[in-house]
């Protein structure tokens, strides 16, 4: 059964190539060829540096995820202390989740020139448009969770006499851990995408910043070769993020 | 040199000194008169009756003054009487990075405030100096040993990195340092110019199927993409389409892209031509998209394109390191105007730290022997060229155009904004210093497509076009 | 006469109703006393209020007047001295049963080093014979098995009073008996004071010292005392042939069904 599903997957995956192949035919779009010739070009030092504009793949994708993991973990934090209080109280919750609403709907991109002109560095508008972009879904779901969280478990803490924190801690969190993981999970999916067009729109070194100095030079191929460097960092962010809520599941 | 024994030329007098004269010159750059002065340069480096770096440094300051009050010599003089000449200076350098052109005219660099300067640049044949100075060791050549040469992916982020202090220096299209310190299109930031760039260097590029274009007539619902509103592309592409009888408002469109975007909206037909800076008009020849129409070269020979351009504040604050920048620079302009050089300075610019495009196509644009994409081969040696004067009657005329298409609203003193922000006479002593000869006077009319401008008759100039928006 | 452990004085709890002004009382003006080692059962049927009492005296809920007392001192919120066994066990399920018996353990002695904390978790997960199952979740585990977890967990902290809200309302039978008599082994080792509260009244005559009767609510009120005069150690098997156990039996049974409630054999009822 599960050979089965590989061998399904291998087969379109041959098929998905050979449709490339084909459609790139007797035009100058890049080839599958082409791009596995420039990939393992790119692959095979990864990590140079040829000066400030010009650095290895692997050096650029540490850069996104150095970018990624400072914005998400400032946002991650916020947004779950802030969803803790919502949950825990419903007043304040109903009243703000209409602006959590809108809030959550515009695209972190859209705040980058306000956040530019306000902050007036690059660096720091990357690093807060991945913020907005990890903030929302964290807060919506952390707060759902906590909200739902079983009247008992909070109850046993009382009762154990709990310090705030301790109950944070020992029973609010991993109580609300699978919905609020799944809340991260949907942050991280969000920040990674709205990095790539930061960096390009604001030039910090990157994989965005790769596209565009590849677009530059309308090199394609190299697009294409970046494109799949961002997917196939994008399906590792989801791997380790599945793991952690297979970790923090639990059954009542 | 015509100084007698015993009294100083009027440029070593104090111009603070209210009793003073400066109406006869030596300087020969920033004053409006044409009289023929002393033998300009020999001034500057020949030591004088007292100590020559304090001379030196009056000197400049005469220049400044000068510059600030148009030569007019009543109005500095009531100034300096009413001010007293100390609290006059502050007032100066307050307006004025007068302590950086000071340090700019000594002839020995004091110690640089710091090293490692972030420079941005486009990554376009425009920016050559400022970016070839960095592999072929200009900006160490003169201390500046860890510069920082950062790629910017368009004008709207270069001009957020300058004026938000990301970056201490920016390659800049000639008419953004105007419009910044008039704040046109921004906040109100004062900008100065210390250097030209290139000259000529840019063209109109059709798509291929336009062949049969011969002139604007032909060109009347085309869509036309420019890098940037404040920009000599711009200018020169509405001065171009009006002349031909072409209103650039409302007879076509012209859209601001990004120039590789440029390319691929004329590959997908979503754009008829554009004007936009190399390699990009030579890129499109490359990917048999395009073809060279007109050279802007032969719009206007000589025309100013891209600066290398400072906040006043940055100038203003470390005085040494503007010095030695801006000597760098000016060196690797003089460098790069040499032909013999071009190829190498080809294959230096062209890896991915930098312009990220093939030699070839770089090579055809600095060399001027390129495909036109019409079949021919053209020898156009001076098709870009490099000189870093930046002559004020050219800033007078992006000033026109500015207010000639509805930019500029305001009313200004064309020279005043003009002197401020192009440092003609700074820049002439640094290219004295080297070698070079640069023009006596800062003023000159131009010719562009057989139309002559005259900076000392701006406005008249303004009011002669009959295609305008001027309200 | 001695002074009670606990005191309930005069508690009285009501809720409000959508739409109306008044509120509805579940129960008014409860009064009873527990003894220091007692065991006492409030029997009454489903939603007459008892669990609201147990609650209330466990501080998860509020009265609207009147007071309880511990030792003589006011309570208001929970705490460590009144530990609950919970009817749906209230397990964190995302830690095992050594965890969740830990959580308590670590809670109650703050100041106890992991080895003296260790050593009391392990103590009492082997008192209620979950030895070998200490780290299972409580998703993999029979609802038996986990109210000994719950079990465990109050025992551990080692309270005054427990109070058990319908303890075995969701074990099966068979089960249930175990536990009980793991229960009544446990209490009368620790000498800790037992409040609980139940429908089952086979049950209650079997564990405990005294039976408190709740009339059916709204408005419920504790009506009757019935000491359970049956020597201990009682067994199972032999009790239901004690003489007195079906008149105890049937007496609480006609009194839970809507008559009068007959004096027991051989006792006078005891006014709260």
């Amino acid at each position: 059964m599960k050979w089965r599903t590989v061998l399904l997957s291998a087969l379109i995956g041959c098929l998905a190539l050979f449709v490339w192949q084909m459609a790139t035919m007797g035009t100058e779009l890049p080839a599958p060829w082409a791009v596995l010739k420039v990939s393992r070009e790119f692959l095979s030092d990864p990590f140079y540096d040829a000066g400030p504009n010009d650095k290895g793949i692997g050096i650029l994708v540490a850069y996104s995820m150095t970018r990624l993991a400072a914005g998400f973990a400032c946002a991650s934090v916020c947004a779950v202390l802030l969803g803790v209080l919502l949950g825990r109280q419903p007043v304040l919750f109903a009243a703000l989740n209409p602006y959590i609403q809108i809030l959550r709907a515009i695209s972190p991109i859209a705040w980058m020139p306000l956040l530019l002109y306000s902050v007036k560095d690059s660096g720091l508008t990357a690093f807060m448009v991945v913020f907005m972009a990890s903030l929302w879904p964290t807060l919506a779901n952390t707060a759902f969770g906590v909200a739902n969280i079983k009247k008992d478990y909070l109850n046993v803490a009382a009762i154990l006499q709990m310090s705030p924190a301790k109950t944070l801690l020992s029973v609010i969190l991993p109580a609300a851990g699978p919905t609020i993981v799944a809340g991260l999970k949907i942050s991280m999916g969000s920040a990674w995408v709205a990095i790539i067009p930061a960096e390009a729109l604001l030039g910090s070194l990157g994989l965005g910043y790769f596209i565009w100095n590849e677009w530059n030079n309308l090199s394609l191929t190299s697009v294409v070769f970046a494109i799949l460097v961002i997917g196939m960092v994008g399906v590792g962010i989801d791997f380790l993020f599945s793991k952690l809520s297979k970790r923090l599941a639990y059954t009542d | 040199m015509s100084s007698e024994k015993g009294r100083l030329p009027s440029c070593f007098a104090d111009p603070f000194d209210s009793g003073s004269q400066l109406s006869s010159c030596c300087c020969g750059q920033i004053h409006s008169h044409d009289e023929p002065g002393a033998e300009p340069g020999a001034t500057a480096s020949a030591p004088g009756p007292t100590d020559s770096e304090g001379l030196l440094v009056r000197l400049v300051e005469s220049s400044v003054t000068r510059a600030l009050f148009g030569g007019k010599e009543l109005p500095r003089r009531a100034f300096m009487r009413a001010m007293g000449a100390g609290a006059a200076l502050g007032l100066v350098a307050s307006v004025f990075p007068l302590e950086a052109a000071k340090a700019l005219a000594m002839e020995k660099i004091g110690p640089l405030e710091k090293k490692n300067v972030k420079v941005g640049f486009i990554p376009i044949t425009c920016g050559t100096p400022i970016i070839m100075a960095h592999p072929l060791g200009f900006y160490a050549k003169y201390g500046i040993t860890e510069p920082e040469i950062r790629k910017a992916s368009g004008w709207a982020m270069i001009r957020d990195w300058a004026a938000s202090g990301q970056t201490d220096y920016t390659h800049m299209l000639a008419p953004m340092p105007i419009a910044m310190s008039l704040g046109l299109g921004s906040s109100r930031i004062p900008f100065v110019v210390p250097a030209v760039e290139n000259i000529n260097g840019q063209a109109i590029t059709l798509r291929l199927d336009h062949k049969g274009v011969k002139e604007a007539r032909d060109m009347k619902g085309f869509r036309f993409a420019v890098p940037f509103d404040y920009s000599m592309h711009n200018l020169l592409l509405r001065y171009f389409l009006a002349e031909g009888g072409v209103n650039p408002d409302t007879d076509v469109q012209i859209r601001v892209l990004p120039p590789p975007e440029m390319v691929a909206n004329l590959k997908a037909g979503n754009l008829d031509g554009y004007l936009s800076p190399d390699p990009f008009n030579q890129r499109a020849v490359y990917e048999k998209v395009g073809f060279i129409f007109k050279l802007t070269k032969d719009l206007w020979p000589g025309h100013p394109c891209c600066t290398f351009a400072v906040s006043e504040k940055v100038a203003r604050e470390a005085p040494n390191t503007f010095s030695a920048i801006v000597r760098a620079i000016i060196d690797a302009t003089i460098f790069s105007a040499n032909p013999a050089n071009r190829k190498e300075i080809a294959k230096a610019i062209a890896p991915r730290n930098y312009l990220n495009q093939p030699v070839e196509v770089l090579e055809q644009v600095l060399t001027g022997v390129f495909p036109d994409g019409l079949g021919n081969t053209l020898s156009v040696p001076e098709r870009i060229d490099f000189d870093p004067f930046p002559w004020n009657s050219m800033a007078v005329w992006i000033l026109t155009q500015l207010k000639r298409w509805g930019y500029l609203k305001e009313e200004i003193d064309y020279r005043k904004v003009a002197e401020q922000v192009f440092l003609a006479g700074d820049c002439a002593a640094v290219m004295r210093e080297m070698g070079e000869t640069p023009p006596e006077d800062s003023y000159s009319s131009h010719v562009i497509m057989g139309k002559e401008f005259n900076p000392a008759e701006a406005e008249a100039y303004l009011r002669s076009f009959p295609i305008n928006r001027i309200s | 006469m001695q002074t009670p452990l606990l005191e309930v004085d005069n508690v009285s709890r009501s809720f409000p109703v959508p739409g109306k002004k008044e509120r509805i009382s579940i129960f008014s003006n409860i009064r009873l006393k527990i003894n220091k080692g007692e065991f006492v059962t409030v029997v009454g049927h489903s939603g007459c209020g008892k669990s609201t009492l147990l609650n209330i005296i466990a501080g998860i809920d509020k009265a609207d007047t009147g007071a309880v007392l511990l030792k003589n001192r006011e309570v208001n919120s929970p705490g460590l001295d009144r530990m609950v066994v919970f009817q749906n066990f209230a397990l964190m399920p995302w830690l095992t049963v050594y965890q969740n018996v830990r959580l308590a353990v670590r809670a109650a002695y703050p100041d106890w080093d992991k080895g003296k904390i260790d050593e009391r978790t392990r103590a009492y997960v082997e008192m209620v014979n979950l030895k070998g199952a200490e780290d299972k979740l409580p998703a993999a585990l029979s609802g038996g098995m986990r109210q000994r977890c719950g079990l465990a967990r109050a025992f551990s902290v080692q309270p005054p009073i427990m109070l058990l809200d319908e303890p075995f309302a969701q074990i099966d039978a068979l089960t249930r008996g175990v536990i009980q008599d793991e229960l009544i082994r446990m209490w009368e080792e620790s000498g800790v004071t037992i409040f609980m509260v139940t429908h089952d009244v086979d049950e209650a005559i079997f564990l405990s010292d005294r039976i408190l009767l709740m009339t059916p609510g709204p408005d419920a009120r504790l009506a009757e005392t019935v000491e359970i005069d049956i020597p201990r150690p009682r067994k199972r098997r032999e009790i239901i042939e004690h003489p007195a156990y079906y008149a105890y039996r049937n007496s609480i049974i006609k009194f839970l069904s809507g008559g009068s409630a007959p004096v027991p054999p051989g006792r006078s009822p005891l006014t709260p």
